[in-house]
């Protein structure tokens, strides 16, 4: 079966590209993967791949040993890889691995990717505590997204979802909501985003979500750090079998898995070479892809979570402590899909989500212009914040404010330094506060823990955790000589604000260990951006 | 289905191989069955001396070539030993025959592009046939039989009209109205991409001849027929660009995703051959519904030299397609060869496939190619 349709899959390969391919007189029939015997010595692969798959990397090396090839994997964000592949055959990676095609689909304009196939499956799920399922009802029930939606308006559900234009399983929740509320149609399209009652409930169903990512995997450990705060989580079945198999240790409540009937999505994960005329390098990935399509591949992938092999025919064969009924995730369950949209539907569907439909953002960004930031780390800054607040950079990011959406920056060095709050989306406006930063200069000692305390306040003070997804971004370069984590402690307790993320960029000569100990507390995360500032504010923003 | 359209190759070959599946159709399906003439002539063949016979064949006839009995009687009965190389059916016509003996494509489109390319053939056979057929599942099998869409035939196959099941695409009509809520959405009988691949191509061309009441469709009613032809596949989003995937995801994905698709009824009986542990699984769930009409995917083996020819001869052998079908599900291409079903663990599978009719015209094909690769 494999090899059939491997066959027929380069046969059709080679009709495409006008060349009679693989002289293999006689021995077609066969097909292991691993069968040429270390035949790809000095051969060289390198992989952009989505986090989501860091786990399976062992089985890649142990490929790769077998055959004597180097193969190298880099983790990056779903829009990382669509923004390399846009670059075409000069990206600097040779095959793509994304969570799902459509980041292929959006990314690969110049069409260099082929040989994509599905390595595995994971349907988008809702995670929700079991007594939260019991209480609404939805153990072994069908659920629909407008449940969903109703019991969020009605206080019933407090869930956390991944920002859809920075991760895949929040982009595949949004567009399977989409679905749903467009009554269940064969495939999206343009004229139903324009719908004013889609549009409505898109918009309430998006201002429930009480917390946002942008990533997966951290959604998922956030979700566990601060179990008590969240009912529920979007995220990959094999995040949520993850995710119980973690709660099942700490003896705590696992979570069951629902899936909305009308509007269910599953990450399909395909694994695509970038064609660049290697064609060493070309039958070193279709001898990898083959490898990992192996029954004995396939099923080690399934023990690890993921959906593989024939379990249209045999769903029975999956061990039950993995794939848990009890966990609502049954693999002799029916998972009926979508079917995805055409691109330019995806990509307006992704443009409104910035744009309009999500929850919007409040940020404060705290930026240390002490004395050691002057010269390259002032200029580094600076660029980094062109990114987030010049219309065209944060487009290309997917990182565009709403109209609804609240940018303050806090200057500070020892003191606070000033305050310039935009409100909305205004490109005037924000390239004004632009400017501001780009003149301002400051110069002092480093007090990290004042801007936050005045960041969250501000938040407080202007109700922005209310309808918004509050955060403060702060960046330094420095160890706090001034101020401390217990004052600042001491001050988000006394305003009830420490659920206010905060999420810090750690850069020169900064003390991670401070950071660490603010983003701990406040539920943010630390990035580092000792290498790519602008990176780091990207990633940063993503998560808000 | 989670896959966005379209992706793969270079856009300026992909269009140019758009134009040439255009191209081969504009000659296509209504020699159908011209090629079956040919009744066997082997025992001549005995004293020949061994030759080495070289050639392209297409992909899905590989597992057949590399099974040891074909091999054996290729060379023992007929002296011939096989030089294949894998291609696709419109490039190895396409190309350089230059030292081939033969090509041996997976529909008859090839064949009319190698009459164009290379003059007549020295001979043209069709080998193997199978028809085109609904994949799906015994739930939704039960539930389509239960709306009397499906019927089970005395001899155990299922039979379905096939204007009728289009009806219940085009009207809309949602899974959960015919009691399987668990299904997504309308329901959908989904193919390969018809621009790229033969399967779907063929299904395309079905669904022409439904449009037009049943009658082959031609130019005079491409009016009326192309937009429904083009507004069928719009509905369907993403395709998958071969067969092979397209049934390998069926298999592996199940119900849910792949509730009825569209397939060669070969590749069942290979696959049910191939994974022997999975029979029971397979006759439990698994169901071949054959649509009334349907049409036949043939294999014509196009003879360049007198080797070709002697190959061409030799394949007619009794006991070769007798191989054929018992172990990789190709119906016999020769007039007066039967099938018997029985020989085979499937389940469903006829004796004869009645019902048959052609392709519409070649133009006709033209058109809807290119209509359907516009969109």
């Amino acid at each position: 079966m494999r090899t059939l349709s491997r066959g027929i899959m380069l046969l059709l390969a080679a009709l495409l590209l006008g060349a009679c391919v693989d002289r293999n007189s006689g021995g077609a029939g066969s097909g292991t993967a691993t069968g040429r015997g270390g035949s790809f010595s000095g051969v060289s692969l390198s992989i952009i791949s989505g986090s989501e798959n860091e786990g399976l990397e062992p089985l890649i090396q142990r490929f790769a040993a077998d055959n004597g090839a180097s193969i190298s994997m880099q983790y990056k964000g779903s829009v990382d890889i669509m923004l390399e592949l846009a670059q075409g055959s000069g990206m600097p990676y040779d095959a793509v691995w994304p969570a799902n095609s459509l980041w292929i689909s959006l990314g690969d304009s110049q069409r260099v990717v082929k040989h994509s196939e599905s390595i595995m499956r994971s349907p988008v799920v809702l995670g929700v505590k079991h007594s939260v399922a019991e209480r609404l009802g939805w153990v072994g029930s069908e659920v629909r997204v407008q449940d969903i939606l109703d019991a969020a308006e009605a206080g019933q559900l407090r869930f956390g979802m991944t920002s859809a234009t920075q991760s895949n399983s929040g982009a595949s929740a949004y567009i399977g909501y989409l679905y749903a509320f467009a009554g269940q149609p064969e495939v999206l399209t343009l004229e139903q985003l324009d719908d004013p009652q889609l549009q409505d409930r898109i918009r309430r169903i998006l201002g429930s979500v009480q917390r946002s990512s942008g990533s997966s995997g951290w959604l998922k450990d956030s979700f566990l750090e601060r179990f008590d705060s969240l009912d529920a989580m979007v995220n990959y079945e094999a995040l949520v079998i993850e995710a119980n198999q973690e709660l099942q240790r700490r003896n705590m409540e696992t979570l069951y898995a629902v899936y909305p009937v009308d509007g269910l999505v599953i990450a399909d994960s395909p694994l695509g070479f970038v064609s660049k005329g290697d064609s060493r390098r070309e039958e070193l990935f279709l001898a990898l892809q083959e490898y990992l399509l192996s029954p004995e591949v396939q099923q080690e992938i399934l023990a690890a979570g993921r959906r593989t092999g024939l379990l249209g025919l045999n769903p029975e064969s999956v061990d039950r402590s993995v794939f848990n009924p009890d966990w609502g995730i049954d693999a002799t369950r029916t998972i009926s899909p979508i079917r995805f949209p055409a691109e330019d539907v995806l990509r307006r569907a992704l443009d409104l989500y910035q744009v309009t439909f999500r929850k919007p953002s409040f940020t404060v960004y705290a930026l240390d212009y002490s004395g050691s930031m002057e010269g390259e780390g002032l200029a580094e800054m600076k660029r980094a914040m062109r990114t987030l607040l010049d219309s065209e950079l944060s487009t290309k990011y997917l990182l565009q404010p709403t109209d609804r959406d609240v940018s303050v920056v806090i200057p500070f060095d020892d003191r606070l330094l000033a305050e310039w709050v935009v409100n909305g989306n205004d490109p005037q406006a924000l390239s004004g506060l632009l400017d501001e930063i780009e003149q301002f200069a400051g110069g002092g000692n480093t007090n990290i823990y004042a801007p936050v305390a005045r960041g969250v306040e501000l938040i407080r003070e202007l109700g922005g955790s209310e309808r918004h997804f509050p955060a403060v971004i702060l960046l330094t370069d420095g160890q706090s000589n001034e101020g401390s984590f217990s004052v600042l402690r001491a001050a988000l307790d006394g305003n009830g604000m420490h659920n206010v993320p905060v999420f810090s960029i750690v850069f020169g000569a900064a003390s991670e260990e401070q950071l660490q100990e603010i983003s701990d507390y406040t539920g943010g995360r630390v990035f580092d951006g000792k290498k790519d500032l602008v990176k780091a504010f990207r990633q940063a923003k993503g998560y808000n | 289905m989670a896959r966005v359209r379209p992706k793969g190759p270079g856009i300026i070959v992909f269009l140019a191989v758009l134009g040439l599946v255009g191209y081969g159709v504009f000659m296509l399906y209504s020699r159908q069955q011209a090629t079956g003439g040919g009744t066997g002539s082997q025992q001549q063949q005995r004293r020949q001396p061994a030759v080495t016979v070289s050639g392209f064949v297409g992909g899905e006839k590989t597992g057949f070539l590399a099974n040891g009995k074909v091999q054996r009687i290729l060379s023992q009965k007929y002296g011939i030993e096989l030089d294949y190389r894998k291609a696709g059916s419109i490039d190895m016509v396409q190309g350089s025959v230059d030292g081939q003996d033969f090509v041996w494509p997976s529909n008859q489109v090839a064949e009319e592009i190698f009459r164009e390319r290379h003059g007549n053939p020295l001979s043209a056979e069709n080998i193997f046939n199978s028809p085109i057929v609904i994949y799906s599942w015994a739930e939704v099998v039960d539930a389509l039989q239960a709306q009397g869409i499906v019927q089970q035939a005395a001899s155990g196959q299922y039979e379905a009209d096939l204007d009728e099941l289009v009806a219940l695409v085009d009207s809309g009509t949602k899974w959960e109205e015919i009691g399987l809520p668990q299904l997504y959405g309308r329901i959908l009988i989904l193919s390969t991409d018809p621009t790229r691949s033969n399967s779907g191509n063929m299904f395309a061309g079905l669904l022409a001849n439904v449009y037009n009441g049943g009658e082959v469709a031609g130019m005079d009613s491409s009016a009326s027929v192309v937009p429904q032809v083009r507004e069928y596949f719009t509905r369907l989003g993403y395709l998958e660009g071969s067969s092979g995937d397209l049934f390998q995801h069926y298999i592996e994905r199940g119900m849910g995703e792949k509730p009825l698709v569209v397939g060669y009824e070969n590749q069942l009986i290979e696959f049910s051959i191939e994974h022997r542990e999975h029979i029971a699984r397979l006759r439990e769930k698994v169901r071949i519904i054959y649509p009334r009409p349907t049409v036949w995917s043939g294999h014509p083996l196009i003879a360049i030299t007198e080797n070709g020819k002697r190959l061409s001869q030799a394949l007619q052998d009794e006991e070769l397609q007798r191989i054929a079908w018992e172990e990789h599900g190709f119906r016999s291409g020769i007039i007066g060869v039967s099938n018997d079903p029985k020989v085979l663990d499937v389940i469903g599978v006829p004796q004869d496939v009645s019902s048959v009719m052609q392709m519409p015209g070649p133009q006709l094909m033209q058109e809807l190619i290119r209509t359907l690769g516009g969109s």
